[in-house]
């Protein structure tokens, strides 16, 4: 186990590798650079835009600014700074990437604690009309864009006032007590987390229902009904432990997409995280924010298949790890 | 080989027979079925439907309110022929009043733009319109004064297409490599399985719009998402073939997988006639509930600003524009448009999926047995 | 602008004595001019579509940044929006030799940085000397070398600074109002190690951030608030003597998505918006009386929207083509270089249709860079060929160009179809704009595709690599506005010059003319006859129709209504430029909430 662990996280170096290389393909693949975008308020001189592209490196071929780039990754774990910014990577990525990990495991839990119970729901009413509507309100969330549902439940929270327009803390947020503090940030949290949730539910739910049916159909089942056990012990006690085993591996690689998916909430509730932050890098092209951003989210998901392999292997005894 | 077929699961015909059946028997997804084919359908002669074409302005009906058919004249006598009211501006601004005392029938294959018919046959005629100069606009106009259904049919042809596509290039791609990882193992399996991480690894936004730019500006921005599309799923196969490669692992250790190695069938032959068929009705579904995820996309990538452009229409960028709270309070029918549209067409691609899901299930066709 | 009333201004402050400076000198409060004396306390919270990237104000390149530092830190003089003249800030008063060459500025005693440390004329010597750092040549290095060369600066004492000009210009005291004050004790020995451009960033802490202006930083939180409260040593004094800014906090609340910042107004939890879309003009106007908060209309915005063809030709030698060739295609460029076919795409476009649809009405015809927000630099009487299709339609049959094949599309003389690409920025309203164009040239038989680019892309193409027929794009407001500013874009030589830049020699006589009126331009004159020359210099410019112009927009803000002494303007920053001054009403003098 130990070395099978050990050998995943030493793959995980020649990928950094090149999705480090690719995203400087890309870079320069599109015309322009971060100096491109202050060019364009004509009231900036030519010769400050060259001072930039000489105090960014900018003005040195691209294979020179990546051997740099990697060469300082590798001896002192630095990512660089980021142009827009004027500070390091590291240091605007860290609060930005809490943020996302806090809206996404709340999106994740809102989704899996629904799924699993209206999962099972409906699979022990399966083909009744409890089924039926619940498989029908889990695609309708699918099938309303993030981009419409945030702006409705946006107008519906400046409307009622029942929740904060946006944002993650209130302005008052420092005076308040600890106790005070987390309560207005899962105020701040409910919302755009429900729209995060919103989308992989249906998945999640139909994905429970099958599971537990396919429990449902195996013999101890139909031992435990024989034996004249309650329906509500046999699904609650029997199948449904069973039933849960694949939902956890599943549950391993929804860990390794946190970082990504939750771009449109952020934007749309002002949510200070991680998409917003490469999506601006993005476009003012502040290349090194671009890239620490892009080997962060890689480290995650490599991790969080790495766990959702282990929990696999957990589950599953049969399946062993060459 | 005998062997092979008896213990495989259902064979082709069969296969389609059983789906058939099934759907017949789910009316849900029976509906959403149908209701993609209309939808496919109307994409297909949106030229042909909608009255006008899709940039066409009108600059004397800007945000114009939809028209009501009517059937019923102001003397409450039934006409056979639909008419609307014909409309002045005013009184405030944007503002339109009904007149009642002119009526304008809708007629049927009127003249308007040119257009070839499913591409081919060339004509003027559409389905309906009114007598010109006056204007139609059963779903209203939007900001520049172009009729909202006719840029929705038209939207329709890139939004509908732009899953079809990807998923068609994507599912090829994922099958094949999937399915070689999973079946050959050792080093290809390896090597296919990190360049599928590393390929799921580069934020497809960022993809986008680095390659957006090295189309030339002369192209329709449609034509250039759809290029897009197709090299996204160029390099989308990766997180599909991660899924066959696992269930061609299990499929492997089959016994009529072993018994046609053992009769000597060449690999490739035995991963595309025995092992990739097994995975195929997983692969209809998985497919069937992904077109939404282009659709759904598309309209991320036009809040975002990067999708399709103006004059062409998409879902998207129709949504975008009415994402706005004038629009929602005082113009809503440019929102219903696009939101139905979109609505519609990913619950049916749902219901359609989820059924299919059901149909091709063997255990809950009975008897087959569990692969 | 003018030498008259500028040349030796007096503050109002001289004799009020607020608090002992130090070494026993008078302190020279600032009286700063308001409408209403106000209350202390109280909290602002405007919205901002994106947060500071720098605190440090030579250094930072995006409004964002600059609507925060200029807060901050304070200089020599600053400009009164409403009557758009100079007052004096850190100097009390300054005045100019009869050649208009030598300036001399008496600082104010008793100034402080916000550490109590006094300001004073090496802090200003030391500002000057960051500005004209070669290596990090800062955007105000231009800005600061009229005529192209450096000033030279001194102090012959603490208290006086004596700026030398090689020529006299025009907007000395502008430029000079622009160069913020940096603490010398604190950031020589940064600049000194090389550190510059890395200081006084958002992650400094905020107890370090020694400011010159009415405020400092309280606290910063990455992509959520800037939150900046009163400089306890600030010298702007009300006319009751007591120590300016009247609130306790100014907020810069992030709210990326302009929907979600306007509903978060509505909401009541933003108390101004700086940026509002046309199109919910309407919604806020009828939201006014249950809403708490007043729209202020402030006329045509300073930003002006206009496209162009592309005539640039190669400039250096040594690349694949010859000097000369132009980067357009040929047979275009042949069209573009007609000064007719220019007017005729001029008159082909209904602007009235895009006033009505992009900016709901709210918008105005312009005819120059300088819109009507510009003031007095506004000449209602320039104008350039309007919307006259028959009019366009005629100049081009005149040209040559007739259709025919029939297919609508008009062909030149030589049988080529007339269509070219109108490129624009993908997102923003210009692509709305773009597509009346589309549809106003169909009308007229030109066929037009626009392509929405990205808009690194569009930058690359119209300053580095030219590959494009048309642009559509549009100029933000100089500050101050005056034409004077404007050089990168009227000379020939500019860089935004964007039918043809960098010219090495101006290449048409109407450029010429051009360049040495505008070199007039920039020399100390009256306003009458700095406005003649800079309309002749329009005139020139709209007879070539070198640029199609587009209407501009409206700009309407609200804010709420229980502050006071809140006087929106269309100079930056349109709502935060007096917010020292501006208080929350007491209960039952407004109509609080």
């Amino acid at each position: 186990m130990r070395t099978f662990v050990l050998r995943r996280l030493l793959q995980l170096v020649p990928l950094l590798l090149a999705v480090i290389v690719l995203t400087f393909a890309l870079l320069r693949a599109a015309p322009g650079d971060y100096v491109t975008t202050v060019a364009a308020d004509p009231q900036v001189p030519t010769a400050t835009l060259e001072a930039m592209r000489h105090r960014f490196g900018l003005d040195r071929p691209w294979p020179v600014q990546l051997g740099l780039y990697v060469r300082n990754l590798v001896l002192r774990f630095d990512l660089g700074e980021s142009f827009s910014h004027h500070r390091p990577v590291a240091e605007v990525l860290r609060g930005a990437m809490l943020n996302t990990l806090l809206l996404a495991l709340a999106g994740a839990l809102l989704t899996w604690g629904l799924a699993v119970p209206l999962g099972a729901w409906a699979a022990a009413r399966q083909g009744r009309a409890v089924d039926r509507s619940l498989s029908t309100l889990a695609f309708a969330g699918l099938a309303v864009p993030e981009v419409l549902s945030g702006l409705l439940l946006l107008m519906l929270a400046a409307r009622t006032g029942w929740f904060p327009v946006g944002g993650m803390r209130s302005l008052d947020w420092d005076n308040l007590g600890p106790l005070a503090r987390l309560a207005d940030i899962l105020w701040h949290l409910a919302l755009p987390a429900l729209v995060v949730a919103l989308v992989p539910l249906a998945g999640r739910m139909r994905q429970m229902r099958s599971s537990l049916l396919d429990v449902l159909r195996l013999d101890y089942v139909t031992t435990a009904r024989a034996k004249g056990l309650d329906e509500r012990v046999v699904v609650l006690r029997h199948a449904l432990r069973n039933a849960l085993n694949p939902m956890i591996t599943l549950f391993g690689y929804t860990l390794g997409s946190l970082l990504s998916g939750s771009l449109v909430a952020e934007i749309v509730f002002a949510w200070p995280g991680l998409g917003r932050v490469t999506y601006e890098a993005l476009l003012a092209r502040d290349q090194y924010l671009v890239a620490g951003s892009v080997l962060m989210a890689t480290v995650v998901l490599v991790l969080g298949n790495l766990v959702a392999d282990l929990l696999l292997a957990a589950a599953d005894p049969r399946i062993r790890h060459a | 080989m005998p062997e092979a077929r008896g213990a495989g699961p259902v064979g082709r015909r069969s296969l389609a027979a059983l789906v058939a059946g099934q759907l017949w028997r789910t009316p849900p997804a029976l509906a959403g079925g149908v209701l993609l084919v209309v939808l496919y359908l109307f994409a297909a002669l949106a030229p042909f439907l909608a009255p006008y074409p899709p940039a066409e302005m009108d600059r004397a009906r800007f945000y114009h309110p939809p028209q009501a058919l009517h059937w019923r004249g102001e003397d409450g006598r039934f006409r056979l022929r639909p008419f609307v009211y014909a409309t002045a501006p005013g009184p405030g601004v944007f503002e339109y009043r009904e007149d009642r005392s002119r009526s304008m029938p809708v007629r049927f294959l009127v003249r308007g733009a040119r257009h070839r018919l499913l591409g081919l046959v060339p004509t003027d005629r559409h389905l309906l319109g009114v007598d010109a100069p006056a204007r139609v606009n059963l779903l209203g106009t939007d900001p520049a004064g172009r009729d909202v259904l006719s840029r929705l049919l038209f939207g329709a042809r890139v939004s509908l297409s732009v899953g079809l596509v990807g998923i068609a290039i994507s599912f090829a791609l994922g099958l094949l490599l999937g399915g070689a990882a999973g079946y050959f193992g050792g080093w290809v399996d390896a090597l296919l399985m990190r360049s599928s991480e590393l390929l799921l690894c580069i934020p497809g936004l960022y993809l986008i719009m680095a390659l957006r730019t090295l189309f030339p500006a002369e192209l329709p921005s449609g034509q250039v998402y759809l290029a897009i599309v197709a090299i996204l799923a160029l390099l989308g196969w990766a997180g599909l073939a991660r899924v066959i490669r696992g269930m061609v692992l299990s499929i492997r250790q089959a016994d009529y997988v072993t018994a046609a190695e053992a009769l000597g069938m060449s690999r490739l032959r035995v991963i595309v006639r025995h092992v990739l068929p097994n995975t195929l009705s997983f692969v209809i579904v998985a497919a069937t509930l992904a077109v939404p995820g282009y659709i759904l996309g598309e309209v991320v990538l036009s809040f975002l600003g990067v999708g399709i452009q103006e004059p062409d229409a998409s879902w998207g960028n129709m949504l975008q524009q009415a994402r706005s709270l004038t629009v929602l309070t005082d113009f809503p029918w440019l929102l219903y448009a696009p939101g139905t549209a979109i609505f519609v067409t990913v619950m049916a691609f749902n219901f359609l999926g989820d059924g299919l899901r059901d149909a091709l299930d063997p255990r809950r066709t009975g008897g087959e047995g569990r692969a | 602008m003018t030498r008259g009333p500028q040349a030796v201004w007096w503050g109002f402050a001289a004799g009020l004595a607020l608090s002992a400076a130090a070494g026993g000198v008078a302190a020279q409060p600032l009286r700063t001019p308001m409408a209403e004396t106000g209350v202390f306390g109280g909290r602002f919270v405007i919205g901002a579509l994106s947060d500071a990237k720098t605190f440090n104000p030579i250094l930072s390149n995006e409004t964002s940044s600059s609507e925060v530092s200029d807060r901050l830190f304070t200089a020599l003089t600053e400009t009164d929006n409403l009557t758009r003249r100079n007052r004096p800030a850190l100097a009390t008063s300054w005045e100019v030799s009869r050649d208009g060459r030598v300036w001399t500025w008496h600082l104010r005693r008793g100034a402080r940085f916000s550490d109590g440390h006094p300001i004073t004329a090496a802090d200003v010597l030391f500002s000057f000397a960051v500005a004209y750092d070669s290596t990090l040549h800062p955007s105000i290095y231009d800005l600061l070398s009229p005529h192209g060369r450096r000033i030279q600066v001194s102090a012959p004492d603490s208290y006086t600074v004596v700026m030398r000009l090689a020529r006299p210009h025009a907007l000395l005291v502008h430029a000079v109002g622009s160069l913020r004050i940096l603490p010398k004790h604190v950031l020589e020995p940064v600049w000194r190690a090389g550190r510059f451009a890395s200081s006084y960033g958002v992650g400094t802490h905020p107890d370090s951030l020694v400011t010159s202006g009415p405020w400092r930083l309280k606290q910063y939180v990455p992509h959520e608030k800037t939150v900046l409260t009163r400089n306890p040593f600030w010298f702007g004094v009300d006319a009751r003597g007591r120590r300016l800014p009247y609130l306790d906090e100014l907020v810069f609340a992030v709210v990326p998505d302009q929907t979600t910042c306007a509903l978060r107004f509505e909401a009541g939890e933003l108390d101004a918006l700086d940026n509002v879309k046309a199109e919910d003009y309407r919604r806020f106007e009828r939201g006014q009386p249950r809403g708490g908060y007043v729209v202020h209309r402030l006329g045509a915005s300073l930003t002006s929207n206009f496209m162009w063809f592309n005539l640039n030709t190669v400039k250096r030698a040594g690349g694949r083509r010859p000097v000369g060739t132009p980067y357009a295609d040929p047979v275009r460029h042949a069209w573009f270089s007609n000064r007719d076919f220019r007017r005729a795409v001029s008159m082909a476009v209904d602007r009235e249709a895009i006033i009505r649809s992009v900016y709901f009405g709210e918008g105005a015809k312009s005819w120059s860079i300088l819109t009507p927000g510009y003031g007095p630099f506004h000449d209602p009487a320039v104008t350039a060929p309007d919307h006259d299709p028959a009019g366009a339609r005629r100049l081009l049959a005149r040209l040559g160009f007739r259709d025919r094949d029939g297919d609508g599309v008009l062909e030149d003389a030589r049988g080529n179809p007339v269509r070219f690409t109108l490129k624009t920025n993908a997102g923003s309203v210009r692509v709305q704009m773009a597509n009346f164009v589309r549809d106003d040239l169909a009308r007229v038989g030109i066929q037009c595709h626009v392509a929405a680019v990205d808009y690194n892309t569009l930058i690359v193409n119209m300053r580095e690599d030219f590959d494009y027929d048309a642009i559509l794009a549009g100029l933000g407001g100089a500050v101050p506005p005056d034409p004077a500013m404007c050089g990168n874009f009227y000379r020939s030589s500019g860089a935004t010059h964007f039918w043809n830049v960098r010219q090495p020699r101006p290449e048409t006589r109407a450029e010429a003319r051009v360049d040495s009126l505008f070199d007039r331009l920039l020399l100390p004159g009256t306003l009458a006859a700095r406005r003649a020359l800079s309309s002749r210099i329009d005139r020139i410019l709209n007879e070539e129709c070198w640029l199609v112009w587009l209407p501009v927009m409206k700009v309407e803000l609200p804010v709420r209504d229980r502050f006071g002494n809140v006087a929106p303007n269309l100079l930056p920053h349109r709502v935060l430029w007096n917010i020292e001054t501006v208080f929350v009403k007491p209960r039952g003098r407004g109509a609080g909430r």
